[in-house]
């Protein structure tokens, strides 16, 4: 091992360190979007994107996750709000869908 | 491997045709080693890459076509037998532009096996990141300083047994 090779280390932290204040990213959460059983829907909760469902449209944007419309009555999906931790979900029952941050 | 008689030093005998296939089978033993021991519990795609030990051997000891050669041949041998068309995207994709890097490293002069390891780990980890861009978006992009860490860490592993290797076995490639 020459000592040059020290600075092959160095150059390869540094990237990580530029890559760490440029995508600080708290983890790999995914949102799992399932209707009628069926996963219609997988990605990273940092991966913007709008998923259209049937009935419903479900938005996926910095971070968080929420149910933008749903043609139903009640609109429960929709007043849950953001979702962000592991473990929560939106649930629609009238049209079959769960979205799941896993 | 042509008809014609050639006599320069690029010329591969059937010696040397014959070692480049034992590497190769090497090299997919290797990686199926690997598979045996997988290391998904420290990160999700952490992966020691104990084949590209034997291209970087290659590499190391000035045979860069015969590096490219095994590793390419590898690359597609193991996705034939276990892969998939997308993870030969990823495979060759990373393994050809690592193996460039450490040739280019190489050729400086500047570098020991150690730091020309890393260097080549630490670009196959990128490349495959950014391969997973194209596929999966930009939102993996947060997982770089974990794929580069873990690229340094078995660059450094590599290049050590490399090292190890070129000092006690005696031996033309």
């Amino acid at each position: 091992m020459k000592w040059r090779d020290f600075y092959i280390i160095a150059a390869a932290l540094l990237i990580a360190a530029v890559f760490l204040c440029l995508f600080p990213g708290s983890g790999g959460k995914t949102v799992t979007v399932k209707q009628n059983n069926e996963t219609v829907y997988t990605g990273s909760l940092y991966t913007d994107k709008e998923v259209k469902l049937d009935g419903n449209t479900l938005v996926i944007k910095d971070g968080v996750c929420f149910m933008k419309s749903a043609e139903c009555k009640n609109k429960v999906c929709v007043h849950t709000g953001k979702i962000s931790k592991k473990g929560e979900s939106i649930i629609c029952l009238p049209n079959r869908i769960i979205a799941q941050i896993e | 491997m042509s008809a014609k008689q050639d006599n320069s030093p690029n010329r591969i005998d059937t010696k040397r045709l014959t070692l480049y296939a034992l590497l190769v089978a090497a090299a997919m033993v290797f990686s199926y080693i690997e598979s045996l021991v997988p290391l998904f519990f420290i990160a999700p795609g952490v992966k020691i890459g104990l084949a590209n030990a034997v291209s970087l051997l290659l590499a190391a000891k000035g045979r860069y076509k015969g590096a490219f050669a095994v590793n390419i041949s590898r690359i597609l041998l193991s996705a034939l037998l276990f892969g998939s068309a997308v993870s030969l995207v990823f495979s060759l994709s990373g393994g050809i532009v690592s193996l460039i890097v450490t040739v280019l490293l190489h050729k400086t002069k500047l570098f020991g096996i150690v730091g020309i390891s890393i260097a080549g780990a630490v670009t196959h980890n990128l490349v495959q990141l950014a391969a997973a861009v194209l596929f999966f978006g930009g939102g993996v992009l947060y997982y770089a300083p974990v794929l580069v860490v873990s690229g340094i860490v078995c660059g450094l592993a590599l290049g050590t047994l490399d090292f190890v290797i070129i000092k006690k076995i005696k031996t033309n490639l």
